[in-house]
């Protein structure tokens, strides 16, 4: 390229010519020619992280097959479902299981009644001012995380805490808020009501005003337009909310162990005691292993059910 | 401007007349901004009113208070003479056939049509049969199983209008369905919209801003501009006779002449030019003559123009085939330079002028249309 005065004078901005220096970069590295493989670049860093996800799970599953010698407190060389038989025959695991089972579908159902509203009053509301308090409402618990946001609720439920004061106002006795099955479920659907409404968000932005504006002048009210057109064309929101709240809630550790005092374990405080009390490693992998099966087979059934396309992911139309 | 009655006798129902829409002073009033300005009309029943104008002339926002999404700000909207103010949309008995047809994507097309009917608590027995009786009208009887995005676009369009029927409304309302169509998809929609509403006699009032449209399915125009109605007449009773300046433009090719009146036409740039006021302006007041590219000759010499009393020479400065017919634009050697638009009709000669030719053009005393001039073109 010949240069004229005129040119020297002139410069690319700084960041046009990094890209360009990127691309000649990338064209060395990656030749036109692999092009067709480009696809499986991308993947290769997920690829990755679930290739040590299923190796550990190989080792685990491995683990769980190995008994507990009590007198070395080293795994037995045999291999056994011993571990297994233990669960099942144990009314104790029975009750974890079926505890973690009701409280992630209790908090599936609480959480999509309150997100759902919330969310389409924030999807819907014409005030921006509206749209950014309910917003930073709904994120600033998110921010402050699981632990601390527990050790809120037992400030605030606890015997002397505000929710029995204002009781008391009332003249109500203070009241056992703490340590039981409905205030893991509450701390459950608190922590999870951020991840259901951010999940419905985008299902409701989906359905246009019009389509309201429609079932309205056909004769419905606002109570049968949103039960016969916003739900049903929100399904797609709502099935993938209650799968990523139901996942989560099925294997939380911290809102069971802090709210439940001990005496409402879910599955993963089950694993915990297994690994680093009692440190049988064989026993706790079961369990591990017991809630990756039921975990997987609920989020199968529910795909199968609704079809990969309510997850907005395509698939069957 | 123009108080939205017609102005010829024969266009208005006699007093008293079965009206089945009437708006008196409907004024919508966004915070300073008046979207629809003291509009008044009456609609005949069974009658197809469009309401043409160019986007946002507020022909939308009064189409939307009368389906009750918006309420006026002052004025009142009767139906069949019961004041509608205070109801809102779904206790109306409106079909209303969306801009973007807002059809139930989850339901199939004879779930979309049998939803008003369960939502206003039809007898469930009945349902199926008027569903069936509905989706024969608009010629998709075997659809009824598929779901709305199986459909094509013409037979979306048909499923939207069935639903928008099916309860058999007092009034039909249209919010410019036809306007993302095809030309040839929207021209065959356009008949079926006639057809359907001849058949029903539905009284209808569609929203366009596409002039042909608003000929081909009206039985009554009214054209609106900036918030306020311009005029309302049968579609031949407007194109032959426009109120004002505004309306001469928006519906057909017009050009225009701007100078000032005196006895018998206007005068520009020094230019007499004559012409025919409908009402008496006086001499010298700032007037617009108007005339539509259709009713003008062009010829090559004054002797090859024939019979008509204004002549006028020019250069040609543009020459546009469009396929039926020839568009000249011919700038005046008088009156300013004044650019007219000639549509030139006869197959045999299009072509005949290049760009820079000589011409001369004739026309009528009696169309070229003078009115005072309020500035609105």
């Amino acid at each position: 390229m010949t240069r004229t005065p005129d040119q020297d004078s002139f410069r690319y901005p700084l960041v046009w010519r990094l890209l360009d220096g990127l691309n000649t970069a990338a064209d060395v590295l990656w030749p036109r020619k692999m092009a067709r493989f480009t696809g499986w670049l991308l993947l290769a860093p997920a690829l990755l992280l679930v290739g040590i996800l299923v190796i550990s799970l190989v080792q685990i599953a491995e683990s769980s097959l190995h008994v507990l010698d009590r007198s070395t407190f080293m795994p037995g060389e045999d291999y056994t479902l011993a571990n297994y038989a233990t669960i099942a025959d144990s009314a104790t695991y029975a009750r974890v299981l079926w505890r973690s089972l009701l409280g992630a579908a209790l908090t599936v159902v609480f959480t999509l009644l309150l997100a759902l509203p919330y969310s389409y009053v924030m999807v819907r509301t014409t005030s921006a001012l509206t749209r950014k308090a309910l917003l930073i409402v709904l994120f600033l618990p998110f921010f402050i995380g699981q632990v601390v946001r527990a050790y809120g609720i037992l400030i605030v439920m606890g015997r002397s805490g505000a929710v029995n004061d204002i009781l008391g106002l009332v003249g109500i006795e203070p009241l056992r808020l703490l340590f039981n099955f409905p205030a893991v479920v509450f701390g459950l659907v608190q922590y999870m009501l951020p991840f259901a409404v951010l999940m419905l968000a985008p299902a409701l932005t989906a359905i246009p005003r019009e389509i309201e504006a429609a079932a309205n002048s056909l004769g419905a009210n606002w109570i049968r337009t949103f039960r016969h057109i916003v739900i049903p064309m929100a399904k797609p929101g709502l099935v993938g909310a209650g799968l990523v709240v139901g996942t989560l809630s099925l294997t939380d550790f911290a809102m069971p162990a802090m709210l439940g005092g001990g005496s409402q374990d879910f599955i993963a405080n089950a694993i915990y005691d297994q690994f680093f009390r009692t440190a049988d490693q064989g026993l706790g992998s079961a369990l591990a292993l017991i809630l990756v099966a039921l975990g997987s087979v609920i989020v199968g059934v529910i795909i199968a059910f609704f079809g990969a396309g309510t997850l907005g992911m395509g698939g069957k139309k | 401007m123009n108080t939205g009655h017609p102005k010829t006798p024969t266009d208005k129902p006699a007093a008293g007349s079965n009206v089945a829409v009437c708006a008196s002073n409907v004024t919508m009033d966004f915070s300073g901004f008046k979207a629809v300005n003291n509009a008044s009309f009456e609609l005949e029943a069974g009658k197809f009113l469009t309401i043409l104008g160019p986007s946002g002339s507020g022909k939308t926002t009064l189409l939307q208070m009368i389906a009750g999404f918006l309420t006026p700000t002052s004025g009142e909207i009767t139906i069949n003479g019961k004041s509608v103010d205070a109801a809102p949309p779904h206790r109306r008995s409106i079909g209303m056939v969306f801009q973007k047809l807002a059809l139930f994507p989850h339901m199939t097309a004879a779930q979309n049509v049998a939803f008003p009917l369960k939502m206003r608590r039809f007898n469930p027995k009945t349902i199926p049969n008027r569903v069936a009786q509905f989706l024969d009208l608009v010629k998709l009887g075997d659809y009824g199983a598929r779901r709305v995005n199986e459909l094509s676009g013409g037979q979306q369009q048909r499923v939207a209008i069935a639903r928008a029927l099916v309860f058999e409304p007092e009034l039909l309302l249209l919010d410019e369905p036809l306007a993302a169509l095809d030309v040839k998809l929207r021209e065959e929609m356009q008949l079926e919209f006639r057809r359907i509403q001849h058949e029903l006699g539905v009284t209808t009032i569609n929203v366009t801003h596409d002039q042909r449209e608003a000929l081909v399915v009206s039985d009554d125009i009214i054209v609106m501009d900036s918030g306020k109605i311009q005029q309302q007449a049968r579609p031949v009773e407007m194109y032959r006779a426009p109120d004002n300046p505004f309306v001469a433009g928006f519906l057909g090719m017009s050009s225009f002449l701007r100078g000032t009146a005196c006895a018998g036409g206007l005068v520009v740039e020094g230019q007499r030019v004559a012409g025919t006021a409908s009402a008496a302006i006086a001499d010298g007041a700032p007037v617009c003559g108007a005339i539509r590219a259709e009713q003008i000759r062009i010829a090559a010499s004054e002797a090859q123009l024939g019979d008509c009393d204004t002549r006028l020479s020019g250069v040609v400065r543009d020459a546009i085939f469009e396929g039926e017919r020839q568009l000249y634009v011919v700038a005046l050697n008088t009156a300013g330079e004044a650019e007219i638009r000639v549509y030139h009709h006869d197959p045999l000669t299009f072509g005949l002028f290049e760009i820079g030719a000589p011409v001369v053009l004739g026309w009528n005393t009696s169309d070229m249309k003078i009115f005072a001039d309020g500035g609105a073109e």
